[in-house]
């Protein structure tokens, strides 16, 4: 049997349905207004996911291009950026963190340091600008620094 | 019956509601040229900024849809000059229109896509004014159990029509349902897929669904595209941006025909502007192309797609506002912005909220107006948009997603779902899924459910309810149709051409 990429997505699909339907039998409900009730239709939906998946088993499409492993790295590097981003976001204050990262992920999109610079100062007091005086928000200071603000 | 039209240019002209219709549609355009960024993801970044302005619904509603009109408008751009389609309704538009513009006719190009652009806008709008009242008059008939019936018959419309796998099609939409399952179940107060994280009790919002399916994964994917073969390309001179007479009434049934069209693919639930555009097409070139021209840069065929998927951006309000089905991915956001506002869209929209109904419609017709008027002289300004390198575009699309997101609840547990959602988004393109599905799955499985156990409660757990009354039966004989017929056509058609390769 060819091992594609609809297969092992199939599969992993029947196992997801099992799991919601399995979780959807354990929903308890002491008193029920009406017949149908919390279980029937999240079952029903697991029931159509797994006749579907099954489908994408036994004829599945073409395998598609995938990332080769230099873009792997690149694209977890990316999603590593935007976690240390989240994660830091309230700590660190919006400014400092929105100027490291676009310094970042410009880099990462092959700005050269010079640009990537330029883009992160500019695109961080732009938007810290738009966002407080324009909009309102309010942005994390950043409670690692008290003296920033 | 046209209250509801006056009452709404009252409130779409409005200085303020007027000025929103013009930044839509001036942020629209942008966002439909920018590389990457179309109608759904410029709705998704903007509608967390619309939400923090304060804005009554009516004018929020008025903002995005601008956006959504103005960047099917955008679309075309780099689909013209680049032969890179905008988004997925300008796919044929590439066809002739980038051989137009490699013949050094790219400004009349872009001129006369915007003309067909408006004139298909145009006749949908005036179809959406007659027959959304019309619809919502049958739908005031409706009941749970034909709700049921409706929304199975969009989503079997949906996994015929759109992308080309219906089986990844259904597999996206039951996904979306199931997401939409999570959270505290109303009928009964039972949590659902919670796990005990209290951050999910309301379910997974909205805002971060759509930015993180959508902007993130588009962000990740860029970066794919950054390492592909077409990553620089050169933009042929655009010239003077306008169209002749000569050559608009060369084209003139071209887009006619094709705004009818468009329209009615549009009303259609679940079939956006990518099928409109292939469905004119097609069509077009059928009927006119006489001597081969289509392909190479026939003017014609340019007009045909172009009018298609604008008049099917403004179709796909009327199933929105009348039944509460959106009828594209892009009217499903909308939809959800609604929901957020707390509106239901339904058939009572048209006289329980008819600032809200009218006002889009009025909007659309003003929008369209503005179109047009910044389309012709400032197309050379959109055109640069286009070489936006992407060492600025990604920064820029990350920090409106977080931003947007964060300032919902100050609330960093919504980013990391957010970026969840979006691994996930990027894994489902990467495995040919259509993403639109998923988002209408998303927000109409809420409905779904509460209608079906609204029938059934009424019947007293009979099912029979069901298929009970004469609408709930024709549409289910509807959906049943779409689904097998092309299976059927598809193997009608194989028996009798053998295959000749």
């Amino acid at each position: 049997m060819r091992i594609a990429a609809d297969r092992i997505l199939g599969l992993a699909l029947i196992g997801l349905a099992a799991f919601a339907a399995f979780n959807a039998s354990q929903f308890h409900v002491n008193f029920s207004y009406e017949p149908v009730g919390p279980k029937a239709f999240p079952i029903l939906l697991s029931a159509i996911l797994a006749t579907l998946s099954l489908v994408l088993v036994f004829r599945p499409g073409e395998n598609g291009d995938w990332p080769d492993k230099r873009v792997t790295l690149k694209l977890l590097a990316v999603l590593g950026v935007l976690l240390v981003y989240a994660l830091l976001f309230a700590r660190l204050g919006f400014v400092v963190m929105t100027f490291l990262t676009v310094l970042s992920l410009a880099r990462l999109f092959e700005a050269s340091w010079k640009k990537a610079a330029i883009a992160g100062l500019l695109m961080t007091l732009g938007s810290y600008y738009l966002f407080t005086l324009g909009l309102g928000i309010a942005l994390p200071g950043g409670h690692w620094l008290p003296d920033f603000n | 019956m046209f209250d509801f039209l006056i009452q709404g240019f009252d409130v779409a002209l409005s200085p303020m509601n007027l000025g929103l219709a013009f930044l839509g549609a001036l942020l629209g355009t942008l966002f439909g040229a920018l590389p990457g960024i179309g109608p759904i993801n410029g709705i998704a970044i903007l509608m967390p900024l619309a939400y923090t302005l304060g804005l009554p619904a009516e004018s929020a509603l008025i903002l995005l849809a601008g956006v959504y009109t103005g960047a099917e408008y955008g679309g075309r751009m780099s689909s013209i000059l680049l032969n890179v389609p905008g988004d997925a309704g300008a796919v044929m538009t590439t066809l002739d229109g980038h051989p137009l513009a490699k013949k050094g006719l790219a400004g009349p190009a872009l001129g006369l896509s915007a003309v067909s652009s408006f004139v298909g806008a145009t006749i949908a709008i005036i179809g959406l004014t007659l027959f959304a009242p019309l619809l919502a008059e049958v739908a005031v008939m409706f009941g749970p159990a034909e709700f049921f019936a409706l929304m199975v018959f969009a989503f079997a419309s949906m996994s015929v029509m759109m992308g080309n796998d219906p089986i990844k099609t259904g597999i996206g939409a039951v996904l979306g349902v199931l997401i939409a399952m999570v959270g505290v179940d109303s009928g009964t107060g039972v949590m659902r897929y919670t796990f005990g994280m209290a951050e999910l009790y309301d379910g997974i919002d909205f805002v971060v669904m759509i930015i993180g399916l959508f902007a993130i994964s588009e962000i990740l994917l860029m970066l794919e595209h950054a390492h592909g073969k077409n990553a620089n390309q050169e933009m042929p001179p655009l010239g003077r941006v306008m169209v002749s007479a000569k050559e608009l009434l060369y084209c003139k049934w071209a887009m006619l025909r094709s705004g009818v069209i468009g329209f009615i693919v549009g009303v259609l639930p679940g079939t956006g502007a990518s099928v409109a555009g292939a469905v004119t097409y097609t069509t077009e070139k059928r009927l006119s192309d006489k001597h081969n021209t289509f392909g190479t840069g026939d003017m014609r065929g340019l007009a045909a797609p172009e009018a298609g998927n604008n008049a099917s951006a403004a179709g796909s309000f009327v199933p929105m506002l009348t039944l509460g089905i959106p009828g594209s991915g892009t009217t499903a956001v909308l939809l959800g912005a609604l929901m957020l506002y707390n509106i239901t869209p339904g058939p009572m929209l048209f006289t329980e909220r008819p600032e809200v109904a009218g006002g889009l419609i009025a909007s659309l017709y003003i929008g369209n107006l503005v179109l047009l008027a910044l389309n012709l002289p400032l197309a050379g300004l959109f055109a640069k948009t286009l070489t936006m390198p992407r060492w600025v575009l990604v920064p820029g699309i990350a920090i409106l997603a977080f931003v947007g997101v964060y300032q919902l609840h100050s609330d960093l547990m919504a980013i990391y779902l957010m970026l969840i959602v979006g691994v996930f988004g990027y894994a489902l393109r990467k495995l040919g899924f259509s993403l639109a599905p998923v988002i209408l799955g998303y927000v109409l499985g809420g409905l779904m459910e509460d209608n079906l156990r609204r029938a059934l409660s009424i019947s007293g757990g009979e099912v029979g309810i069901l298929w009970d009354s004469a609408i709930s039966i024709c549409l289910w004989i509807a959906a049943a149709m779409l689904l097998v017929l092309p299976w059927l056509l598809s193997r009608a058609f194989s028996r009798k051409s053998p295959v000749t390769a």
